[in-house]
């Protein structure tokens, strides 16, 4: 059973970074357009995460995720293309309906911080192994709870649709059609969810005892099997991303 | 040397009418190997979870009496305290992976990082374990992708690293295969030869009269005889409580053999050793 996971293995200079210091550029990267709100100012940042992406040699996976939300970006562009507050400028009008300039702007604002945000989360995401990430969350005072909760989800989720499907084969051998139109498919959905949700149930009761007989609640300081490797020159770079973010809110209250 | 002593231990769970344990006094010493039979509702996996602590801090019931790990009372104690005295290992051997580990290497560190040991002792016994289970071939392995045997070797393993003085086995074998439930009892005799206190649920009696130095015969959550492997095995009323004997037990009761005990052999060796003993080397 595989884990959950994004995580594309590659031999980049990206995926060399440590966790942390992504987690603190993701962080810059999607607030700064938000403290400083000029289209070119995200734009530039959108053009860095591509740039990282295509260095990080992830980008073919990044083209699913941005088709994904054209629609959605689409949609924002329409409306506030027709309808923003302070259209007044026409730009063009197809089939008696008019976009403003006013509007097409604040739209491409809208559209580019998040995209901004996509880029940057994939960034983390198909660059980091989760379990690292994790791993090094904690280390820095997360809960230890909240971390096993956010490991368990990415290989629970998988087993769960295993169950799943071993209660919908159990079901079809006893002759309930499980396949066909999709009336037939939500039919039967409907009897899968009392088997499925009371297993979990009884896996997760038994489970957290497994937890617990190890130590899971244990009051002393955790320690930890992997060494966290932090490549040379990480603590300038995290540095320079909080100056970096310090510079745009000094930006933006000076002007 | 005692190394367990159960004074007067009665238990009913939460809503349920009749107790599961019911005024159950015994002592376990240091090195035994106690195999644990009775039949359904008997209480044996009821005394599993007491032993660890999880009967009454996790399980919310009507607990009396006490359970003396050398001298740490299981009462007093939390469950992460006792976890390094007494390890568990259950049924299931799905639901006793962690979730939380994407290889089996890092599974078994899983008990040791909550526990806080040193990352160089955390390896050391990680080493150790997963030789002394012979899971170094499937160590980069996802844990949910072992066979039914390997994981619950895993999860024996995983105990094991903690370095528990008294290891509770509850039906370790019930949901394997033959072959599984042969690694599992392999795994199980290199326990003892780390000479730890084991107790040992099973209805494998041919494999509990292998192991056993002593029996504890559980019915309706009372003690029915705590006594040496072969004195229970040899007692007339097993089948009238719903339990049988190894089948050498079995053979030796039909044969009318009977050791100078008066007890009738549990093992094929000594069955075979009586049967020449009787009729002469040429028999079969």
């Amino acid at each position: 059973m595989r884990s959950l996971s994004l995580y594309v293995k590659r031999n980049s200079l990206i995926h060399k970074i440590d966790p942390l210091t992504k987690i603190i550029y993701v962080f810059v990267s999607v607030i700064s357009p938000f403290i400083m709100p000029t289209l070119m100012f995200a734009f530039s940042l959108t053009l860095i995460n591509l740039l990282l992406l295509l260095l990080a040699k992830v980008i073919k996976r990044v083209i699913p995720i941005i088709s994904f939300v054209f629609i959605i970006i689409l949609t924002i562009f329409v409306i506030q293309g027709m309808f923003y507050g302070a259209n007044q400028t026409k730009l063009f009008t197809i089939f008696n309906l008019s976009f403003y300039v006013e509007g097409i702007l604040y739209a491409a604002k809208i559209s580019v911080r998040a995209i901004n945000v996509l880029l940057a989360f994939s960034l983390l995401i198909l660059t980091t192994p989760p379990a690292e990430m994790i791993e090094s969350l904690v280390r820095r005072g997360m809960p230890a709870k909240l971390g096993y909760i956010m490991h368990s989800v990415l290989q629970i989720i998988p087993m769960m649709s295993s169950n799943a499907s071993i209660i919908m084969d159990a079901q079809r051998a006893r002759g309930m059609e499980t396949e066909g139109s999709l009336w037939v498919r939500i039919k039967a959905f409907i009897p899968l969810i009392g088997p499925l949700v009371m297993s979990s149930l009884v896996n997760t009761h038994e489970r957290s005892i497994a937890l617990e007989v190890r130590g899971f609640s244990a009051a002393t300081k955790k320690t930890f099997l992997h060494q966290e490797e932090v490549p040379g020159g990480m603590k300038q770079l995290r540095v320079f991303f909080f100056l970096f973010l310090t510079a745009v809110l000094a930006w933006r209250l000076v002007l | 040397m005692k190394k367990i002593t159960i004074n007067n231990l009665s238990y009913k769970y939460l809503l349920a009418e009749n107790k599961a344990l019911n005024n159950i006094s015994l002592e376990v010493a240091k090195g035994d190997f106690i195999g644990v039979i009775g039949p359904n509702k008997a209480g044996k996996s009821t005394l599993c979870k007491s032993l660890v602590g999880l009967i009454p801090h996790f399980y919310k019931g009507e607990f009396e009496g006490e359970i003396l790990i050398d001298k740490l009372n299981t009462l007093n104690s939390s469950i992460a305290e006792i976890s390094l005295k007494v390890g568990l290992v259950f049924q299931d051997p799905f639901n006793q992976i962690s979730g939380a580990k994407l290889t089996v290497y890092d599974e078994l560190a899983f008990g040791l990082e909550n526990n806080g040991v040193e990352r160089e002792e955390m390896i050391a016994r990680i080493d150790k374990y997963l030789d002394l289970m012979d899971l170094n071939k499937v160590k980069d392995n996802n844990p949910f992708e072992l066979s039914g045997g390997q994981m619950q070797r895993l999860a024996i393993a995983s105990i094991m690293a903690l370095k528990p003085d008294v290891f509770v086995l509850d039906e370790p074998t019930s949901q394997l295969d033959p072959q599984g439930t042969e690694e599992v009892f392999k795994a199980v005799s290199r326990l003892r030869e780390e000479n730890l206190t084991v107790i040992l649920v099973s209805q494998k009696l041919n494999k509990l009269a292998d192991y056993a130095n002593k029996i504890l015969f559980l019915n309706q959550g009372e003690i029915v005889a705590y006594d040496d492997t072969a004195a229970v095995f040899s007692r007339n009323d097993l089948e009238q409580m719903g339990m049988g004997a190894p089948i050498y037990t079995e053979i030796a009761r039909e044969l009318g053999l009977k050791n100078d005990k008066d007890q009738y052999p549990i093992r094929k060796s000594e069955i075979k050793e009586m049967l020449v003993a009787k009729y002469g080397k040429n028999i079969g």
